[in-house]
C-alpha cells in the first residue's frame, strides 16, 4: 500500500517575545527584541498509508493542531519535509484541499443559513463532484444515518450532534483520500458519539479513506483506531498499534477488593504485607485497588496474601484501559 | 484557484445568493425592518441637503440638485460594498476567535469563499434610494439623456464602487496584523460620508488626503464631473477606472497576504 502522508523531521518553531511583568515590563516589551524560540512541533517523522485510521493523540498544547495545519497546507513548516498525496501542501494548497476533508468538532464549515441539502449541492459544485458519485454517496449515507430529519433543516437550527454528523458527511462527500477529524465527538451525548463512530468506520471501510483522528475521548480511539500516534511538547512519544500499546502496558492488572473492617486500617495493613511485591495500593470509597505488574508477581498470589488476614466481601479484576495507558504516557512518558 | 474561471464563481455565487435570499425572506419582519432602516437612513441624508439648501443657494458653485446628484451617485457606488463585502465586518472576530481557519480548506479562492457567505440585502434599499435620487437630480438639472451618458455613468459607477470596496478590504484586512482593527474599519466606513461632497470645498490638505490617501473623492466627485462639468473634466477623472481596478486588486492582494499569514488559534 502507498503512503498518503509522508512526514520527515518536521519542525515548526515560533518566535515568542519574552514578556516582562508589571507596567515597566510592558513598556520594555514594546521595544524589546528579546525573543525566544518555542517549538510547537519538533522533529516529527511519520508515514501513513491509504485506508488507515490513525488516532493522533496528545495533551492540550502538544502540537496536534499545528501538525494538522501543516498537513492541510495552512501553515508552512520551519524545516523538514511533508508530502500529502505526493504534494507539498502549503505550496499547492488549493490542489491539496481538493483531496482532503477537514472537520472541526466545534466549528461547522457548512453554510449557516442553508438547509443541509443545499450545502451538499454547493459542495458538489465547488469540488466538481460528478453526479453519479454524488448520487451514490447520498444513497450510501442514507443507509448509514437517518437523513430525513436533517436534510432540509438549516444548519443554524440543528443540534450540536446533527451539526457534527452533517459536517462529517459533508467532509467525505467529494471522496477525499484523507480526512482530518479534529475532536469530532466533543460535547456529544453517548448515543450520538456511538453513531458518529459507526459512521466514520463504515465510510472508511467502503471508501478506503485515510482518517486522522484527534480526540481526547479514548472511546473514539478504542472504537476506531488500530494505530495511535502520541505527541507531547511537540515531540513524538509513541507510534504503534493499539494492541502493542495494550501489550506494552497490558502486563498491568488492577485487583479491586472490598474487605470487612475499617478501610483506612486495611489499606495500611495490605500495603505493609505487600511492600516487597512491587505493587501500588490505593483506595476509593470502599474499594481497595492494587495495581499489579503481572510480569513480576501474579494477581492470584496477591489475592491469597490478602485473604490470609482479611475476609474478602467482594472482588473485581480489571484490565488496564486505553485511557489509563494514555494517562500514564502523558504524565510519565513511555 | 486559477483553474476555475469566472463563470464557475458566478454560478456558485448565484446559488448561494438564491438560497440565502430564500432563507432571509423567511424571517419577514427582520427583512422588512432592516430594509426600511437603511432606506430611512439614506433618506435622512437627502433631507439634510434639502434643509441645508433652504439656507444657502449653493456651496462653492455647487447647487442643490448637483449636490443631490453627487449624493445619489455615492449611494449607488456604495451599494456593492454593502451587499457583497459585508462579511468583512465579521473578519476581525473570525480571525481573533480562530474561526477563520474553517474557510481555509476549500479548493476555491479564499477571498471569494469568505465574502460569498454573506449578502447584505439592506444594500438593495440603499440602491433604491440612490437610483431615485440620481434620476430625480438628473431630471431637475435637465441634463438630457443619450446612450453615451448612460454608458459613462455606468462605467464610472463601477470604478467608484471599486474604490469603495478597495478601501473597505484594506481596512478589514488590517485585522490580520493588529488586534483591535475595528477602528480602522470604522474610520474607512465613516470616511465615505465625505464622499458626497465636492472635494473642492475642503482645504488643500484634505483635498490631497481624500484624493491620494483615502481616495473617497473618486467615489462620487471625480466621476460625476463627467456628467456635471463635461467641459472641464480633470485628468484624474479619466484615470478613475484604471485606478479603481488597480486599487481593488492591491486591496485584494493585501487581504490575501494577511489570510495566508493567518494560522489560527489552537483548538
Amino acid at each position: 500500500m502507498d503512503n498518503v502522508i509522508e512526514i520527515k523531521n518536521l519542525t515548526k518553531e515560533f518566535k515568542v517575545l519574552n514578556r516582562h511583568e508589571g507596567i515597566k515590563g510592558s513598556i520594555r516589551d514594546l521595544f524589546s527584541r528579546d525573543y525566544k524560540t518555542v517549538y510547537a512541533v519538533k522533529d516529527v517523522s511519520l508515514n501513513i498509508k491509504q485506508g488507515e485510521i490513525v488516532g493522533y493523540l496528545g495533551p492540550n498544547g502538544a502540537g496536534k493542531s499545528t501538525t494538522i495545519k501543516m498537513m492541510t497546507g495552512v501553515l508552512k513548516p520551519s524545516s523538514g519535509s511533508i508530502l500529502v498525496n505526493g504534494r507539498i501542501p502549503y505550496r499547492e494548497r488549493t490542489k491539496n484541499s481538493q483531496e482532503i476533508g477537514v472537520v472541526f468538532g466545534q466549528r461547522s464549515q457548512l453554510w449557516w443559513s442553508l438547509p443541509l441539502i443545499e450545502s451538499f449541492k454547493l459542495l458538489k459544485e465547488i469540488y466538481g463532484i460528478d453526479s453519479k458519485h454524488y448520487d451514490e454517496m447520498m444513497e450510501f449515507y442514507g443507509t448509514l444515518v437517518d437523513l430525513e430529519p436533517i436534510l432540509h433543516k438549516p444548519v443554524r437550527q440543528m443540534s450540536l450532534g446533527q451539526r457534527t454528523l452533517s459536517d462529517i458527511l459533508a467532509s467525505f462527500l467529494h471522496n477525499p483520500r484523507i480526512c482530518f477529524l479534529d475532536e469530532p465527538t466533543i460535547g456529544l451525548d453517548v448515543a450520538m458519539k456511538s453513531n458518529i463512530r459507526t459512521l466514520i468506520h463504515a465510510i472508511n471501510e467502503k471508501m478506503n479513506t485515510t482518517v486522522i483522528l484527534t480526540t481526547h475521548d479514548m472511546g473514539d480511539v478504542d472504537a476506531l483506531c488500530r494505530r495511535i500516534v502520541i505527541i507531547d511538547k511537540g515531540q513524538m512519544l509513541y507510534d504503534n498499534d493499539i494492541d502493542h500499546l495494550r501489550k506494552f502496558f497490558g502486563a498491568y492488572r488492577t485487583l479491586k477488593v472490598r474487605l470487612k473492617g475499617d478501610i483506612s486500617e486495611n489499606v495500611k495493613e495490605i500495603g505493609a504485607v505487600l511492600s516487597d511485591r512491587d505493587v501500588t495500593v490505593s483506595s476509593d470509597d470502599e474499594w481497595i485497588s492494587v495495581l499489579v505488574n503481572e510480569d513480576k508477581c501474579r494477581v492470584l498470589d496477591v489475592l491469597s496474601i490478602i485473604q490470609k488476614d482479611h475476609k474478602v466481601k467482594d472482588m473485581q479484576l480489571q484490565e488496564i484501559s486505553t485511557e489509563d495507558v494514555i494517562k500514564k504516557i502523558y504524565t510519565e512518558g513511555v | 484557484m486559477n483553474n476555475k474561471g469566472l463563470a464557475f464563481y458566478i454560478k456558485i455565487y448565484g446559488r448561494i445568493l438564491a438560497q440565502d435570499l430564500k432563507s432571509k425572506m423567511s424571517y419577514r419582519a427582520d427583512f422588512i425592518i432592516s430594509m426600511l432602516g437603511m432606506i430611512f437612513t439614506d433618506a435622512a441624508g437627502f433631507i439634510t441637503f434639502w434643509i441645508m439648501f433652504r439656507n444657502f443657494s449653493s456651496i462653492q458653485e455647487w447647487e442643490y440638485y448637483e449636490m443631490l446628484f453627487l449624493y445619489g451617485f455615492s449611494l449607488i457606488a456604495i451599494t456593492p460594498v454593502q451587499c457583497l463585502l459585508d462579511n468583512n465586518w465579521s473578519l476581525r472576530i473570525n480571525v481573533r476567535e480562530g474561526d477563520f481557519i474553517k474557510y481555509c480548506f476549500r479548493p476555491i479562492n479564499l477571498f471569494f469563499y469568505y465574502e460569498s457567505e454573506v449578502f447584505d440585502v439592506k444594500g438593495l434599499g440603499q440602491l433604491g434610494v440612490g437610483v431615485f435620487t440620481l434620476v430625480y437630480a438628473w431630471i431637475k438639472l435637465g441634463l438630457g439623456c443619450n446612450v453615451m451618458m448612460v454608458l459613462k455613468v455606468i462605467v464610472f459607477l463601477i470604478s467608484a464602487s471599486l474604490f469603495m470596496m478597495a478601501m473597505q478590504n484594506a481596512a478589514a484586512a488590517t485585522c490580520f496584523w493588529i488586534e483591535n482593527s475595528f477602528y480602522v474599519l470604522d474610520l474607512a466606513f465613516k470616511l465615505k460620508d465625505y464622499a458626497k461632497y465636492p472635494v473642492t470645498i475642503f482645504g488643500p490638505v484634505f483635498r490631497f488626503v481624500f484624493t491620494f490617501v483615502f481616495p473617497i473623492a473618486f467615489i462620487a466627485y471625480y466621476p460625476s464631473l463627467v456628467i456635471l462639468r463635461p467641459d472641464n473634466v480633470p485628468l484624474l477623472t479619466w484615470l478613475a477606472p484604471p485606478l479603481g481596478i488597480l486599487f481593488f486588486y492591491l486591496s485584494y492582494r493585501f487581504w490575501m497576504l494577511g489570510a495566508m499569514k493567518y494560522n489560527g488559534t489552537g483548538s
